[in-house]
């Protein structure tokens, strides 16, 4: 699958939005919420029951839309969280008396704790596995559950609870804003682009300096702690709770279609899948009871193969419910030069390689490769396909661990240190193909790199700055996935200097490139060190369109440094020729 | 009708801009005919429960028939309500609102198994709606607090009560006793172990289980207790999971009791010779000499082509109930209703029918029958008994 | 004479759950789709064959071909309609795939509500045991072991000796280069799914001998599928045979020794266990 179409799949769905920001007035949403607020004025019975029982769907499809739509962990267990709130209220309220609203805070605390503690072993999975691990967890809690006596067993807990359907009503009510909010919280800020990042490719976001775990912990924390107080909020309305209800998985597979239908990934996606298809489907239930599943199994095929953006991507073709540009909404931000470094240690080394070799299984990709980058150098990489050239970029940006040896960054053991870590010290580096966050827009590609260890307006700043150097303003609304291939390279390129980075790893960037494409790189080269670059290591193919452009030149050879030394001397290196077998040099 | 429990009129339900909206999106109650008294009830239609669902409906709907046919009751057509429930508590929940709040029945008869009804109950309670239960066996239901839930049945601890005297009697000494983690069948495997201890019976081995399909291991433990009696209060799949895997590893108890599984139709198409001479329980048979009985069952067969079963003479018992205290206070006040039930006994097709001031029915039991060649027959009590136990169990 | 019997015992469950898991197994090896339709072809196929039996008097293993072969066709038609439509997505594709099967097992298994009914059923033959000394090796349960075996030494020689499996191979692990050598990706995708499915249907045949089966019981049978193919290693047809193995066994000790509850909780707590003690092993997936 090359990138192009999986850009084009990826534009279609999920997070994608494309620019330019629809201007949402505050009219719609504040008649909407004095419209909810009213409801209990026709009274408390079924009409509210099931106002109640929607907004309590809403929360849980918010909840699921951060971590599986933002973020990209599909997970099919939230109700795991759900079930803990609804026991955590229905034991506190029977054998401590607290209020329930301490009760249901409990809950959110008590699911927020449980997701930091699962988190970080749980995320490491990716895709299916995630989801179904997810699963599972919720079938061992409702199984234990099940067969707890001191949580009622398989009976499950009667509270001494008195119904109270207007203050539960509003209590759900003000959740649901919560729950808004923090989704609103993610499509306007710069948590909210790491998020989305890692669902688009979190090996590259690392290298953009996202902390990938951190963020989705969080993202996963979040979005733990809504479903957890809706079960706690469901099982004092209730005053009841078993496991059954509790864990129960069809729970999740409803709020997986609501948000799906509603788009996934979107502000509003939720809120509309989950408003529509409750009342819709209640009025079909109750007509045709025995056609609901069949319906939401349609709607969900439907969904994926006619509008994989859900409503709100119908919405959006007509220049509605469009998410803003984070931190540019309103335009782009004044830019400005980053401020002049600090004079460099002299004589210093930037980047120092003793003794790396990596095995993968049985294969030496390198072996005892020792270089050094120096102050102010650009350093030329070249050698075959194969040579190891891609791997001796993984391992210094840590990617790769290597089986043996060191790498001392700025004169400091980073051997140990992730990614984004290196990236965040100024460690950057581009990939061989674009890695680019395809949804997002130009400008957000950028900002993502630079809002790491930076305050938020000279982030910005820079940004802007990046983008005017390298000639991307005029398209910085654009999505990602609809630049030129050149453009693409050029946006890989910026993201780089998003980092504002000390020592730059460039990896065969000009490949595919126009003439005129590969001059204006060639120019951002020959600039780096106006923009505050101390050193670069540039991995070429074509050598000859760098040639000119190194001061010193490693010929890698199936793992081996086979060279180092000027380009000329090593060109004429004898074991050079005879490891390129007679290719042009 | 008791307004105070409904403050809200019919027509309150569109008033404003608000109301449109709410019209628009279907809330909108339609105001209730004043002529016909409207039952509201609901079944496990789909969902794990949608089997025994299926009788309750048709139980109800058979006794809605018959009250139609001789008048109907205080002269008004009856009028059944009924929604899916889907098996989950939480549908039920939102459901029985919706029946009490908005269609505004003037009666309720409560869900299918004690799961549903125990979720269903504070709401019925806040209310104050005179319910009866037909599919709620569990005894803690109708306690103290609970006092709306009415029962009409046998609680679930009698379930099998009869099988440990009768093993005792021919000797038996030793029992194998297991449940499934449900509401149901905790509260009949409990009572079983009070009971074989009672008896002094040696448990030789125990277990609860949850919805499993494997029983190899279980049935490996419990051919190395060697158990004259096998003893499971649970569902249909695993009962017959249960058997199948005894008779796999090779043991035959001497007696061998499955609950509700041996009761329904499916159970001897799934097992065939294997199922002789196990024993179930039912609260209600087909040669039972109860008034009405026998109509319930001619138009039973009449109406649905099939036959009914204990579940569906539960439900109708619980039409016959409530016919009966609506007639004999000529009143809809659930106050009155209940009152008269909880200070009434009536004979019905189940026979008579007594509850306590919790709403507890006492005094019923669970009747015992078994599989012979094949056919199911009543084996105790003795004076009603089909047939005389055939033991034992030979597992072939 | 009980670590024998516990012995036999695991590995005939083992058996069972590589005839529910492998053709699972085979969509994903093949298409990096999960499948979550698959506990219900096999739901469907059970009760189709209760059905079919209970009016023709008809032994069930009659329909264990005619089940493969229709489900393999249905398989392949709705591979075809529904999930190649998906498999253009690159990255994205596994989520939606996984959403499609999703929205699909609802409708399969409404249609098994509304063919069938809600009820558990299971069909009475082969229920009685082999003897071998005082080893009991239950007549179903051999069978099903039976054919899952043959049916994944079959499908390991087919992908490894065959040209049509190597083509099959080659499309999983490079559809670019499958594609640059004029290999038609899709059509291979639509034989891979169809295949699966018809051996789906044809493990359902054998389930609803061995145990009762409902419409409700799909999602069980998905997730039990996963979690095996999951521990043995997605796509790795021999891993997963002797993880099922295993896990039977290890289950069938635990049934023993600690209960019903702990038996059935075992494969979920595996999973975890191994997903957190070697998250490595997850990694490929991608």
């Amino acid at each position: 699958m090359d990138q192009s179409t999986q850009a084009a799949g990826r534009s279609t769905t999920a997070a994608s939005v494309p620019p330019p920001a629809g201007r949402g007035g505050l009219l719609g949403p504040l008649v909407l919420l004095a419209a909810l607020a009213a409801i209990p004025l026709l009274g408390a019975g079924y009409s509210l029951q099931l106002a109640t029982d929607t907004l309590t769907a809403i929360v849980l499809a918010y909840g699921w839309n951060l971590i599986s739509g933002f973020t990209g962990y599909l997970s099919f267990g939230q109700v795991s969280f759900y079930g803990l709130g609804a026991y955590t209220t229905a034991l506190l309220v029977m054998h401590t008396g607290v209020p329930w609203y301490l009760a249901v805070l409990a809950s959110g605390l008590v699911g927020a704790l449980a997701a930091l503690i699962l988190g970080p072993i749980m995320l490491r999975l990716r895709g299916i596995l995630f989801a179904l691990g997810m699963l599972g967890l919720a079938r061992i809690l409702s199984v234990v559950f099940n067969s707890w006596g001191f949580a009622g067993a398989s009976i499950g807990l009667s509270l001494p609870a008195e119904l109270m359907p207007v203050r539960i009503y509003y209590a759900t009510l003000v959740l649901a804003l919560a729950a808004f909010a923090i989704n609103a919280l993610f499509v306007y800020s710069g948590f909210g682009l790491d998020a989305v990042s890692l669902n688009e490719d979190e090996e590259a976001a690392a290298a953009l300096g996202v902390p990938a775990t951190r963020v989705k912990v969080i993202a996963f924390v979040l979005s733990a702690l809504l479903p957890a107080m809706a079960g706690g909020l469901v099982a004092w309305n209730r005053s009841y709770m078993d496991p059954t209800s509790a864990f129960n998985p069809s729970l999740d597979l409803q709020v997986v279609v609501f948000v799906l239908f509603g788009g996934i990934g979107t502000l509003w996606g939720p809120f509309l899948g989950t408003l529509i298809l409750t009342l819709a489907g209640e009025q079909f239930g109750v007509s045709f009871p025995n056609l609901q599943l069949a319906l939401y199994g349609v709607v969900v095929v439907a969904t994926v193969l006619a509008f994989p953006g859900g409503l709100t991507g119908i919405a959006n073709r007509f220049g509605w419910l469009r998410r803003p540009i984070v931190h540019a909404a309103r335009g782009l931000p004044q830019a400005a030069p980053p401020p002049a470094a600090a004079a460099p240690p002299a004589g210093g080394k930037l980047l120092e390689l003793r003794g790396v070799t990596v095995r993968f299984s049985g294969l030496t990709a390198l072996d005892d490769v020792s270089l050094t980058l120096g102050e102010g150098e650009t350093l030329c990489v070249i050698g075959a396909n194969g040579a190891g050239k891609t791997t001796l970029f993984n391992t210094i940006t840590g990617y790769v661990a290597p089986t043996a040896g060191t790498i001392n960054y700025k004169g400091e053991p980073v051997t140990a240190l992730p990614t984004f870590r290196r990236a965040q010290r100024g460690l950057a580096r581009s990939f061989q193909i674009p890695r680019l966050m395809p949804s997002l827009t130009v400008w957000e590609n950028v900002l993502l790199a630079a809002r790491h260890g930076r305050q938020a307006a000279r982030a910005q700043a820079h940004a802007a700055w990046v983008l005017e150097v390298m000639g991307l303003t005029p398209m910085w609304r654009d999505p990602a996935s609809r630049l030129s291939p050149g453009h693409q390279r050029q946006l890989e390129f910026a993201r780089v200097l998003g980092l504002a980075p000390d020592v730059v790893l460039l990896d065969e960037v000009m490949a595919g490139m126009t003439a005129e494409e590969r001059e204006v790189v060639r120019n951002a080269v020959r600039r780096l060190p106006q923009y505050g670059v101390r050193g670069v290591v540039l991995v070429e193919h074509v050598i000859a369109a760098v040639a000119d452009l190194c001061d010193r030149m490693v010929v890698l050879d199936f793992g081996h440094v086979i060279a180092d030394g000027k380009p000329q001397e090593v060109l004429a290196d004898p074991a050079v020729v005879r490891a390129y077998l007679g290719e042009p040099l | 009708m008791p307004s105070q429990r409904r403050p809200w009129g019919a027509s309150s339900y569109c008033r404003g801009a608000l109301a449109a909206f709410s019209c628009l999106i279907g809330l909108g109650g339609v105001a209730q005919a004043a002529k016909p008294i409207v039952i509201g009830t609901t079944v496990s239609e789909t969902g794990p429960l949608a089997t025994d669902g299926e009788y309750q409906l048709r139980g109800l709907q058979l006794g809605v028939a018959e009250i139609n046919a001789h008048g109907g009751w205080l002269g008004r057509k009856v009028e059944l309500k009924v929604y899916d429930d889907k098996s989950s508590p939480g549908a039920a929940v939102r459901l029985y609102q919706r029946l009490i709040t908005l269609d505004k029945v003037n009666l309720l008869i409560g869900p299918y198994s004690s799961l549903v009804t125990v979720a269903v109950a504070p709401l019925i309670n806040k209310y104050h709606m005179a319910t009866l239960e037909p599919g709620a066996s569990v005894p803690s239901i109708y306690v103290k607090g609970n006092t709306w839930n009415l029962m009409n049945t046998a609680d679930s601890t009698t379930y099998l009560h009869q099988l440990l005297p009768l093993a005792k009697q021919h000797g038996a000494k030793t029992v194998a006793l297991l449940g499934l983690e449900s509401a149901y069948s905790l509260a009949c495997y409990h009572a079983r172990v009070a009971q074989a201890k009672e008896l002094g019976f040696k448990i030789v081995y125990q277990t609860t289980y949850t919805l499993q399909t494997d029983f190899s291991s279980i049935a490996l433990a419990i051919k190395n207790a060697k158990p004259a009696v096998v003893l499971e209060c649970g569902y249909y799949p695993d009962s017959v999971n249960l058997v199948r895997s005894l008779h796999q590893q090779g043991y035959a108890p001497q007696f061998m009791g499955e609950t509700v599984g041996p009761v329904e139709a499916a159970y001897v198409k799934a097992l065939g010779p294997l199922a002789n001479r196990v024993y179930g329980n039912s609260g209600w048979w087909f040669n039972f000499k109860t008034p009405g009985n026998a109509k319930f069952i001619a138009d039973y067969k009449k109406m649905f082509h099939a036959e009914p079963d204990y579940h569906a003479a539960a439900a109708y018992t619980a039409t016959q109930l409530l016919g009966a205290a609506v007639e004999g206070t000529h009143s809809l006040d659930q106050e009155k209703i209940r009152q008269w039930i909880v200070t009434h006994k009536v004979e019905s097709i189940q026979g008579p029918i007594q509850d306590n001031q919790y709403g507890h029915t006492v005094g019923a039991v669970q009747d015992r029958v078994q599989i012979q060649s094949g056919v199911l027959k009543l084996v105790a009590p003795a004076s009603l008994a089909q047939a005389k136990p055939e033991i034992p169990y030979t597992g072939n | 004479m009980l670590a024998l019997q516990l012995l036999v015992n695991g590995i005939l469950l083992g058996g069972l759950y590589v005839l529910v898991a492998q053709s699972l197994n085979l969509i994903f090896g093949v298409m990096g789709v999960v499948n979550l339709a698959h506990g219900a072809v096999i739901a469907l196929a059970g009760l189709f064959t209760y059905w079919f039996t209970a009016h023709t008097g008809a032994n069930p293993l009659l329909v264990l071909p005619i089940a493969g072969v229709a489900g393999a066709l249905m398989g392949a038609l709705g591979q075809r309609l529904l999930v190649e439509p998906v498999m253009r997505h690159g990255a994205r594709s596994e989520l939606l795939s996984l959403l499609v099967t999703f929205g699909l097992s609802y409708i399969l298994i409404e249609l098994a509500l509304q063919l069938f009914g809600a009820d558990f059923v299971s069909v009475p033959d082969l229920q009685s045991s082999w003897q071998l000394g005082s080893l009991a090796f239950g007549k179903a349960l051999v069978v099903a072991g039976v054919f899952a075996l043959v049916m994944s030494a079959l499908l390991y020689a087919w992908l490894n000796h065959s040209m049509s499996g190597k083509t099959l191979l080659a499309a999983a692990q490079s559809p670019t280069g499958a594609i640059s050598c004029g290999i038609d990706v899709a059509l291979v995708r639509m034989t891979a799914f169809g295949i699966g499915v018809g051996l789906a249907a044809a493990a359902g045949v054998l389930v609803i001998i061995i145990q009762p089966v409902a419409p409700q019981t799909a999602s069980d049978l998905t997730l039990l599928a996963f979690v095996i193919i999951a521990l043995g290693g997605l796509g790795d047809y021999l891993g997963v045979a002797i993880a099922a193995v295993l896990l039977g066994i290890t289950q069938s000790v635990a049934g023993y020794y600690l209960g019903g509850n702990a038996e059935y909780i075992l494969p979920y707590v595996l999973l975890l266990v191994v997903m957190v003690a070697r998250p490595g092993r997850f990694r490929r997936i991608r």
